[in-house]
C-alpha cells in the first residue's frame, strides 16, 4: 500500500494531489430504518482497511505526503430484502458476508416495519494529499 | 434493488475534499465499473481509470468511451512521471 502511494508521488505533477476515499476499519451495520440489527462479518477486510489506514500514516511519517482536508461519510446501500443484501455483499464484496443470525433478526425487524428497506451502513472517510519534500527523496 | 449511496453523501465528500478543475488529468485507481468516475467525468480534462477487473472495466469503457479505461492493477500501470495533477485512490489503498 504504502508502494502504491510512492507510485502515485512518481506520477504527479509537483503540485499535484492524491484523493484517498476509503472504509475506516469500524464495524458495517445491518439496519433496518436505524435500528442496528447485526453487523457485516469480515475480519479480513477490517484488517485491509486498517492496514491502508497505517500506510497513509506511514506516507505521511516518512513525508511523501502531508495531510490537506479529510472527512467523514457514512455510504448507505439499501435492498429491497435483507436476501437482496447478502447475496449482492457476497458477489460484490471481498471477504465479507451476513451471517445468518443477523439475517434472522433483520428479517423480523423489517417484518413490523413495512416499507423500510434493510440497508449496510460503511463508515468512510476521504483525504487530501498534498506532495511533500523533494520528489528525488522518495526513490 | 439494491441502491448505493441514494443520498449522495459520497459526492459531497469528494468535493468537500476536491474541487475538480477543467484542466484536471486524473488517475483513478479502483473505478471499477466507473460508480465514482460518472460523479466527476464531466468537471475535469481527462481520466485513466484502471482496475483489474476487466467485465468492470469492460462496462465502464462502454459507458465512458472516451475515458483511457484499463483492466490493469496499479502494479502494472506504465504511465510517465509527473503525468497526471489527482490520483484518486478510489476505495482501492
Amino acid at each position: 500500500m504504502v508502494d502504491a502511494l510512492r507510485r502515485a508521488r512518481r506520477l504527479l505533477t509537483p503540485d499535484g494531489l492524491v484523493i484517498d476515499l476509503r472504509p475506516t476499519a469500524s464495524n458495517v451495520t445491518v439496519e433496518v430504518g436505524d435500528r442496528v440489527t447485526g453487523f457485516v462479518d469480515g475480519d479480513a477486510a477490517y484488517r485491509r482497511h486498517a492496514a491502508a489506514a497505517d500506510a497513509i500514516a506511514s506516507a505521511v511519517a516518512d513525508r511523501l505526503f502531508s495531510i490537506a482536508a479529510t472527512t467523514t461519510f457514512d455510504f448507505f446501500t439499501y435492498g429491497d430484502s435483507i436476501e437482496e443484501l447478502r447475496d449482492y455483499i457476497l458477489e460484490n464484496w471481498r471477504d465479507t458476508a451476513i451471517a445468518g443470525d443477523t439475517i434472522e433478526r433483520t428479517r423480523a425487524v423489517a417484518r413490523a416495519s413495512p416499507g423500510v428497506r434493510p440497508r449496510v451502513r460503511e463508515h468512510v472517510e476521504a483525504r487530501r494529499l498534498l506532495s511533500a519534500g523533494p520528489l528525488t527523496s522518495d526513490r | 434493488m439494491i441502491e448505493e449511496d441514494p443520498e449522495a453523501h459520497e459526492l459531497t465528500a469528494l468535493h468537500a475534499v476536491w474541487t475538480p478543475s477543467a484542466a484536471c488529468r486524473v488517475l483513478e485507481i479502483g473505478a471499477g465499473d466507473g460508480r465514482l468516475t460518472r460523479r466527476y467525468i464531466n468537471e475535469v480534462a481527462s481520466i485513466i481509470a484502471i482496475d483489474p477487473d476487466a467485465d468492470a472495466i469492460a462496462d465502464l469503457r462502454k459507458e465512458f468511451p472516451h475515458v483511457d479505461a484499463r483492466a490493469i492493477g496499479v502494479d502494472a500501470l506504465t504511465l510517465p512521471e509527473r503525468s497526471v495533477d489527482v490520483v484518486l485512490f478510489s476505495w482501492s489503498l
